[in-house]
């Protein structure tokens, strides 16, 4: 059915005509709510950032992020990790999402659920479960001792930070591609089929072409989640595993230091929207997480 | 399973184990009898359960959470619901650009929000209380309950709604005898989902909270930074089990599949 109709003609002459035009009203609790709440906060983090001292403005907060070699490199670590756990997501997920769309029945409800538990349970929860297995007395620590083989220090590095992050991201990956599938008209492949395409081909000429969207999506939902993420780095990492996120997180709450904690957000905002503005680019609007 | 192939099946049993091994690690663990978090225990028991069941240092961080969530959730619906609803049905110009506005919190780090919720609470003098903390749990979650709702409202039938106004019904009756019924689906499964957002929300709970509010990934965290003990296994377990509760009711209501991939 023809439910979206283009703004200027109704689908429907009654909705035209009679009450319906008040329901606009409908959207503006929302949107008031949301301008207050979500678009002035963002705009005080601003002026935050740009307090000088007594009344005047001033871009010195910044100057220390940017004039400072030791806050550059957490954000070159920040972006790097992100970009090494997004790659991880791609490469172990697409399989995972490509699964989840083309099984059907109780098993697929089963791969649903096994996908999105995770995404449910707490991320401290999952971290700490991280813990367990990778710590110095840990599962795998545990199973290393009992083969006589060395101890691996798997956690407090990035090696921990990257395997709790991947786990937290590999959902939004998987259930971004199998989106994509699902929608997919099955007769493009099946034609490819028929005409004499073996099972590579298929793949790499028409199925992964056309879940392009999704892949993209799901990267750019795992980037913007992971370099704006503390929690894992915080628990898995100590601090030898500074990110930008942890590092406002810490000058709000250890150095109490507001603008500076205000300014490195107002940088993790832009590294975000510009982003965004890329996947704007790429794949038209953004779709936004599962 | 039959249709895929042998090797993306084994994948897929490996990738399963790897989703699920910390949570299941957490959950044997809650069950050791002994002082200290081993894997595997030595030996078993649920005297940690008992523990922390008794302990009001994670009882009512525990309740916390379940309030924040069902307030937040509550009142997010109230706002997305008519929004939704406008959006589909209003003659509402740039449809696209006023739905991504009210999708945005979606896409923005929450710990970019909790920093300018924290100065702006501040500075209307609400600072770190309970309403501080349901507001910006409703941001974050306004976009889980409008996205459902507007899969199902946008699918479904509209003729029984001008009908019942043709009919006479003013637009109240209009709404609450046919167009609710027939989103509710919608608004239920948008809810429980907001719901585990909110259960599941970190940033703007640490720096919104004060002691008397601390929802329960808070208290958790902050046990977690001085203490390794089994008693926060006991409570993750708890934790666990919730969502997992939750999600069995969403499969049976809805039905897991239609919310994952109602949104477009």
């Amino acid at each position: 059915m023809a439910i979206l109709s283009s703004p200027a003609e109704p689908a429907h002459p009654v909705a035209s005509r009679g009450g319906i035009r008040r329901l606009p009203l409908g959207l503006l609790p929302a949107l008031i709510f949301l301008a207050v709440f979500f678009a002035a906060p963002l705009l005080i983090n601003l002026l935050e950032s740009l307090r000088g001292p007594g009344e005047t403005h001033s871009l010195a907060q910044f100057a220390r992020i940017f004039g400072d070699a030791y806050y550059l490199t957490v954000i070159g670590q920040t972006l790097l990790f992100g970009l090494v756990v997004t790659l991880a997501c791609a490469l172990l997920g697409y399989p995972l999402g490509y699964a989840v769309a083309r099984t059907e029945g109780t098993f697929k409800v089963v791969l649903i659920f096994l996908v999105v538990t995770p995404l449910l349970v707490n991320v401290v929860v999952r971290s700490f479960g991280w813990l367990v297995i990778l710590g110095g007395n840990g599962a795998i620590n545990a199973g290393m001792r009992a083969l006589g083989l060395p101890k691996l220090n798997l956690i407090y590095n990035w090696t921990g930070v990257g395997i709790a992050m991947v786990h937290v991201l590999l959902p939004f990956m998987a259930l971004s591609v199998a989106g994509t599938l699902e929608t997919l008209d099955r007769r493009i492949e099946e034609a490819a089929r028929v005409l004499g395409a073996p099972p590579h081909r298929l793949f790499w000429h028409v199925t992964l072409p056309m879940s392009a969207q999704g892949l993209i999506t799901g990267s750019i939902l795992c980037f913007t989640l992971s370099i704006g993420s503390f929690v894992t780095a915080l628990l898995l990492g100590k601090n030898s595993t500074m990110v930008l996120p942890l590092l406002i997180y810490q000058q709000l709450t250890v150095a109490s230091d507001w603008p500076f904690a205000a300014a490195m957000g107002v940088t993790l905002l832009i590294l975000v929207s510009a982003i965004l503005w890329l996947q704007g680019r790429l794949v038209g609007e953004p779709r936004g997480r599962p | 399973m039959s249709k895929l192939p042998p090797a993306l099946t084994v994948y897929i049993v490996i990738m399963a184990l790897f989703l699920v091994a910390p949570i299941v690690v957490v959950v044997i663990a809650a069950f050791t009898s002994g002082d200290f978090i081993t894997f595997p225990p030595q030996s078993f028991s649920v005297r940690w359960f008992d523990k922390v069941l008794s302990d009001p240092e994670f009882i009512s961080p525990l309740w916390n959470s379940v309030r924040l969530g069902a307030t937040a959730t509550i009142v997010a619906s109230a706002l997305a619901v008519p929004a939704a609803m406008a959006l589909v049905r209003g003659n509402v110009r740039r449809r696209r650009l006023i739905e991504s506005l009210l999708l945005a919190p979606l896409s923005l780090p929450t710990i970019i929000l909790a920093v300018g919720l924290l100065f702006f609470t501040a500075q209307i003098g609400l600072g770190a209380s309970f309403t501080s903390l349901v507001i910006g749990h409703v941001v974050i979650v306004i976009p889980y309950v409008l996205r459902t709702v507007l899969g199902v409202y946008m699918s479904a039938n509209h003729e029984a709604e001008d009908a019942a106004k043709v009919l006479g019904a003013n637009p109240l009756q209009a709404f609450w005898h046919v167009t609710l019924p027939t989103i509710w689906p919608g608004i239920l499964a948008g809810g429980i989902f907001a719901f585990l957002m909110s259960f599941d929300e970190v940033a703007v709970s640490i720096l919104l909270s004060n002691t008397d509010t601390t929802p329960l990934p808070v208290s958790i965290l902050s046990y977690l930074v001085y203490n390794y003990d089994p008693s926060v296994a006991a409570i993750s377990t708890i934790q666990i089990a919730i969502v997992i509760l939750v999600l069995l009711i969403l499969e049976r209501v809805f039905g897991i599949r239609n919310v994952m991939f109602a949104s477009r």
